[in-house]
């Protein structure tokens, strides 16, 4: 397995706080992994970083042996790098279809050389709004879903974008038991057709049943990268997470 | 219907419109009508920048002045035909839009308007000092009588409304290409959220000075023959505040999401401030388009178009039919008459005897009456029927006391002919189809009852 995504001394600060201090992280392709930490630990900013939203200020970030700094986010999400955000931000005045056909025209069509007609955007997104379970909503606006429908029109959005590597940045939140299994399943699904899955998560259940490694941060640092099992047993993991 | 299509009818439409204004023969027609159909040109062109991408520009004046300067240039360096400069007035004013554009879009909300509003600031101040194209005294530039089209001899100013006929169809078709298009998506989603289309691949900066210099090229090309329309430019009134105003409130009144919003918020509020300048008098107008403005953004955020839209989901939430397609019809025309109303009653003000004073007023009574009734037909989820009707009955009895206070011929057949639109109203909304519109609203009362 060679690395997918390569980040080497990864520093980010936000005035005098150090929300990212040195990360250094690899992702092989095709893997599913796990990131957690506590709150402001940086897990977010560390999205941002990796996806251009945010600009890195120490290290690199290295996508498919290409370094990404300065680039900006679109031309990452061209690339194949595609995240979802932690609060969803769907497109308000557009349809959940238009809202999918979004990173089609722009991203897909792109990688395609503009070769994608009207007729396979069509069928593309109707496939993801099946695979998402969205069909019945493909004509209603975000406003009228629900939080369940409105997370996963978030995930299904950054899944249109056809990535190599997804980060789903806490696409759980909130929802209820059998709707964490539904996503969990639906991202084990695309990761089992050749994506590489980050994910981001506090729901522990969901975390290790997907997670094939798990990586810990801990105020911008990481303190743990491993097996599942082995690591939410490192004391220093114990320590962050329940205090002593 | 297909964009090389829309743009042949559009062409069309133009030139029919043109075809019946000629037949009517009527000189005032075509200087009147050149400003709506100017202001055509601008709300489209605000919009695109404005309506689709989100981006508030207060500085519309500014590139407006930009094409009529350029054409004052020209004028007086080596006289051009007007064609020819409305290609240099949008070179000139798009890459003033492409630079300001660069400058400026990373800036949001009111910070990107105020920076546009600093354009109209900076560009007035270099205008007054460029002694050349006359300075803060003006410039005059002398219209000839006729010119030559293909052969025929037209009037100036008529070939110069024709020329805004067919500029208008332009930016109409290009507002309706760019909507349906992939540009058209993209542009929404910078409306939407910038960061959230940045994750889906869509190259906001890009855009966005597509948008500032498309925008910016149209508002250009509308200045450009404005000079000759004129006969004399001055910086004051050029870079005046009024075009600024009307290029906003002309979108946000028709509604700033389709490309057919900014044309129907032009025309209504373009023949209106027309009307007003020859009823009243032309300072009047910026109040009107102010109050309207106000109006629109408390009671329909969206703009008329939003407002039927919202109607029609309401109502019929599968397909708009006969029955809401009718209602509409009958709110809009309750709605443009009472506005007109308005507008006369303002004039009947101006000369105040005591039966123009009770005129007016009745004529405002009328009018606020209208205008109440149609908004109440279009809201019909808040309103009960009930409303609406009462509003349509007291017009009857409004319009008959004045008819009774003015029995000059003309007034009985207007008024003759309101009523009988307030009676069809009435006998329109009794009928048990159109009542079940209100279904929601009657099922809670029997709930309650």
């Amino acid at each position: 397995m060679s690395a997918l995504l390569q980040v080497s001394g990864l520093g980010k600060r936000f005035g005098g706080f150090v929300a990212l201090d040195g990360i250094d992280l690899e992702v092989a392709e095709g893997e599913r992994l796990g990131l957690i930490g506590p709150n402001g630990s940086g897990k977010s900013t560390l999205v941002n970083c990796l996806c251009g939203t945010l600009a890195n200020e120490h290290g690199t970030v290295t996508f498919e042996g290409r370094v990404l700094n300065g680039m900006p986010a679109h031309t990452r999400t061209r690339l194949g790098l595609a995240r979802s955000f932690q609060l969803p931000r769907p497109f308000g005045s557009m349809s959940v279809a238009d809202n999918l056909k979004v990173p089609l025209l722009y991203a897909v069509d792109r990688r395609a050389h503009g070769h994608l007609t009207a007729a396979q955007t069509e069928e593309r997104c109707e496939e993801l709004l099946r695979l998402v379970g969205l069909v019945d909503c493909a004509r209603k606006f975000p406003r009228d879903l629900t939080q369940v429908d409105m997370r996963k029109l978030e995930l299904a959005r950054a899944m249109a974008a056809e990535p190599k590597l997804l980060i789903a940045d806490e696409a759980m939140a909130g929802l209820s038991h059998s709707e964490v299994s539904d996503i969990v399943a639906l991202l084990i699904r695309l990761n089992e057709r050749g994506t590489t899955v980050i994910l981001i998560e506090h729901i522990m259940r969901a975390v290790m049943h997907f997670s094939q490694r798990l990586v810990v941060l801990v105020s911008g640092r990481k303190i743990a990268d491993g097996k599942p099992e082995e690591v939410i047993r490192d004391p220093e993991v114990e320590r962050a997470y329940l205090g002593q | 219907m297909r964009n090389p299509t829309f743009f042949a009818a559009a062409i069309g439409a133009a030139a029919a419109v043109f075809i019946v204004a000629a037949l009517i023969g009527n000189d005032y027609l075509f200087f009147a009508g050149y400003t709506v159909v100017q202001y055509i040109v601008l709300a489209a062109a605000w919009n695109m920048l404005g309506g689709y991408c989100g981006y508030v520009n207060f500085g519309t004046a500014a590139f407006f002045a930009l094409g009529a300067y350029t054409t004052v240039f020209f004028h007086k360096a080596y006289p051009l035909p007007i064609p020819v400069l409305l290609v240099i007035a949008a070179g000139v004013s798009g890459l003033v839009g492409l630079g300001t554009g660069y400058l400026t879009l990373r800036l949001r909300g009111a910070f990107f308007s105020i920076a546009t509003l600093a354009l109209a600031v900076v560009l007035q101040t270099f205008v007054v000092n460029w002694d050349y194209v006359g300075g803060s005294r003006g410039a005059y530039v002398i219209r000839p009588d006729s010119v030559d089209v293909f052969g025929f001899q037209l009037d100036y100013v008529r070939y110069l409304s024709l020329i805004m006929l067919l500029l208008a169809a332009v930016s109409v078709a290009i507002s309706r290409a760019i909507e349906r298009s992939k540009l058209g998506y993209g542009f929404a989603t910078i409306r939407d959220d910038e960061l959230a289309a940045e994750a889906s691949g869509v190259p906001t900066l890009r855009l966005k000075l597509i948008a500032t210099t498309l925008s910016g090229a149209l508002m250009g090309m509308a200045g450009a023959p404005f000079p000759y329309y004129i006969g004399y430019v001055e910086p004051a009134s050029t870079f005046g505040l009024t075009y600024a105003v009307n290029a906003i409130a002309m979108p946000l009144i028709g509604g700033t999401t389709v490309w057919f919003g900014p044309l129907i918020g032009s025309i209504l509020l373009g023949t209106l401030t027309q009307i007003a300048t020859v009823t009243i008098s032309s300072a009047v107008n910026l109040l009107l388009v102010g109050l309207l403005l106000v109006g629109f953004v408390i009671v329909a955020p969206n703009g008329l178009v939003g407002l039927i839209r919202e109607f029609l989901r309401a109502a019929s939430p599968g397909r708009p039919d006969v029955r809401s397609i009718g209602l509409v019809a009958v709110a809009s025309y309750g709605f443009i008459v009472g506005v007109l109303e308005v507008v006369f009653s303002l004039a009947a003000l101006t000369a105040p005897d005591a039966t123009g004073l009770m005129l007016a007023f009745a004529g405002l009574v009328l009018a606020c009456l209208w205008i109440v009734s149609a908004y109440g037909m279009m809201t019909l989820q808040r309103w009960s029927p009930l409303m609406a009707t009462i509003a349509f009955a007291l017009s009857i009895v409004v319009g008959a006391i004045h008819i009774w206070a003015d029995r000059t011929a003309f007034n009985i057949s207007l008024w003759g002919a309101g009523g009988a639109v307030a009676i069809v109203s009435l006998w329109f909304l009794q009928r048990r189809y159109v009542q079940q519109l209100y279904r929601p609203k009657l099922t809670e009362l029997e709930v309650a009852a």
